[in-house]
């Protein structure tokens, strides 16, 4: 992990100011929160609170010590720990992710190359791309059962961003660098494999860093689907329904911190990917 | 003829060429006819829009003709392929690929071993004067530079003929003259017939046996001018500039008919 620890090491160095003034804008946010949650908490003189709603806003360091509790002592609901929800999120968003990428980046290749591709598959992925995860529930349900079921929704979050950046990186070759490839005797398939698919490597990571915010976006749809073995999106729905709300607070966090981290590592793979192709 | 009759590399019988532009049918070319030798150096030079770049394209096979025969070496061209290598105004080269990549791609394809692979684009970027540059990806190098790793990549098929798309048209003056130099040394080591496209007298004039004058569109050859003087030549000598301004004179007559053609509504 040397090139992670540099690249912290560089971050530091290099833009200390943008990591001071992030820590400065958290800091914000979190003083904001803990003046809104004192203000719901707070009692008139005369008796009561201000809306009677101060269970549903707790104090900022209720949520962290749910956070911390919620890796060292077990989910009353089902004895699970929050590294365990961790796990059997990762798990439907990296099967969505994988069976994404492997149906997206042909699909998104010849749409973005072949017009009649494009024919078909636009009107479908025009229909589909707007539709909420949510809607997909019931019918997921049927088809998928509970273990495919969220994996199908997260797949879904993932899938769009992933198609329609690699089919615009397709389709934006630049037509010369096929000419040249033609003239150095490239057939369809070199042509295909040797210069748009490299061309389209770029679009392609930002359609997987996109699909990955995405991805866990679904994850408490995917989760109220089925949720065998827990989940961070399980967690959030079921620690509000049992009125445990610093605990659902908790899980957005957790879910907060994971698509940072994932997308963090999509773009370290990405910087990798621009190295290793001379492009900056 | 007799025994030591020249093979004829290119040649180009009634060549028409015809643009669907929308609702509009564009005669790009029309009875275009050229032979160009075995090991012969040839510009074509004329008006913009006169179709220079389209009897190139449809030579490398990148562009249909509407009529007419195009041979090379005496077979039909039917699509792109190896033995016509091609160099482009904007270089393209593979921007992922390092300066041995990009030479090595055509043998790559035609599924060369790497070793034999190596041995080849060494020799090319020694030939083209990149040597230290193999690892650079062409981000990191000058126009100048790129278009030798053009014009080592289209040698490395070594292709019968080498059609080159106004090569230097979009480097600075200083860079483009000393192409022109290092061009005809790969020229005459390499022993390639040469077809390029210009829009600058001078280049052509410097460069080529013969010069092929082109009217304004629809294209066809107007005049066919015989530089005929011993290299290296001297741009400020009195017979370049007897050529010069003969070649200049003829294109001169085409730039105002195109103009006036512009001019007037059809």
């Amino acid at each position: 992990m040397d090139g992670f620890v540099g690249w912290i090491e560089r971050l530091l160095l290099q833009n200390w100011r943008r990591v001071a003034l992030g820590i400065v804008s958290v800091l914000l946010f979190i003083a904001i929160w803990w003046t809104y949650s004192a203000y719901l908490h707070a009692e008139w003189p005369f008796g009561g609170t201000p809306s009677g709603a101060a269970e549903y806003v707790p104090y900022p360091d209720d949520v962290l010590s749910a956070f911390v509790d919620s890796f060292v002592k077990p989910d009353p609901a089902n004895g699970l720990y929050m590294t365990d929800n961790i796990a059997s999120s990762l798990e439907r968003i990296l099967f969505g992710f994988v069976i994404a990428f492997a149906v997206a980046v042909p699909a998104g290749l010849l749409m973005g190359r072949l017009w009649k591709a494009d024919a078909v598959g636009k009107p479908i992925v025009e229909l589909f791309r707007p539709i909420p995860p949510l809607a997909w529930i019931p019918i997921f349900l049927i088809v998928f059962g509970i273990t495919w079921g969220p994996i199908a929704i997260v797949f879904l979050g993932i899938f769009f961003p992933i198609l329609i950046n690699t089919t615009f990186g397709a389709s934006n070759v630049d037509p010369v660098l096929v000419d040249a490839a033609k003239t150095l005797g490239a057939r369809r398939s070199d042509v295909f494999l040797k210069v748009i698919l490299p061309y389209t490597i770029p679009y392609l990571m930002t359609g997987i860093k996109v699909g990955f915010g995405i991805g866990w976006m679904c994850i408490v749809a995917a989760e109220m689907l089925g949720s065998v073995g827990g989940g961070v999106g399980y967690y959030i729905f079921s620690s509000s329904g049992l009125g445990r709300y610093e605990f659902m607070y908790a899980g957005m966090l957790v879910i907060g911190l994971l698509s940072a981290l994932t997308t963090g590592l999509a773009g370290l793979v990405e910087r990798r990917f621009y190295r290793w192709m001379g492009m900056k | 003829m007799d025994g030591n009759e020249v093979r004829q590399s290119i040649v180009l019988k009634d060549l028409s060429k015809v643009f669907q532009k929308d609702d509009r049918t564009v005669r790009a070319l029309e009875g275009f006819e050229l032979q160009v030798s075995d090991g012969e150096f040839v510009c074509l030079l004329g008006p913009s829009g006169c179709g220079k770049t389209t009897v190139l394209r449809i030579i490398a096979g990148l562009e249909d003709k509407s009529g007419g025969e195009v041979l090379v070496h005496g077979r039909e061209v039917t699509s792109a392929g190896p033995d016509r290598g091609m160099v482009f105004q904007e270089f393209a080269l593979f921007p992922w690929r390092t300066v041995r990549k990009n030479i090595e791609f055509g043998l790559e394809i035609k599924g060369v071993p790497p070793e034999k692979r190596t041995e080849v684009s060494a020799r090319l970027i020694d030939l083209v004067g990149l040597k230290g540059f193999e690892n650079a990806h062409p981000g990191e190098l000058s126009g100048g530079m790129k278009q030798r790793v053009g014009i080592a990549r289209a040698l490395a098929n070594d292709p019968e003929v080498l059609l080159m798309d106004e090569p230097f048209g979009s480097l600075d003056a200083q860079t483009r003259n000393l192409l022109q130099k290092e061009l005809l040394r790969i020229w005459s080591a390499t022993k390639k017939t040469v077809l390029f496209v210009t829009h600058s007298v001078d280049e052509a004039v410097f460069l080529a046996d013969r010069i092929v004058v082109m009217t304004a569109r629809p294209g066809k050859v107007r005049e066919i001018i015989d530089v005929g003087l011993p290299r290296p030549r001297d741009r400020t000598s009195a017979e370049f500039i007897a050529v010069r301004g003969k070649v200049l004179s003829e294109l001169d007559e085409e730039f105002e008919k195109a103009r006036a053609k512009e001019l007037s509504p059809e």
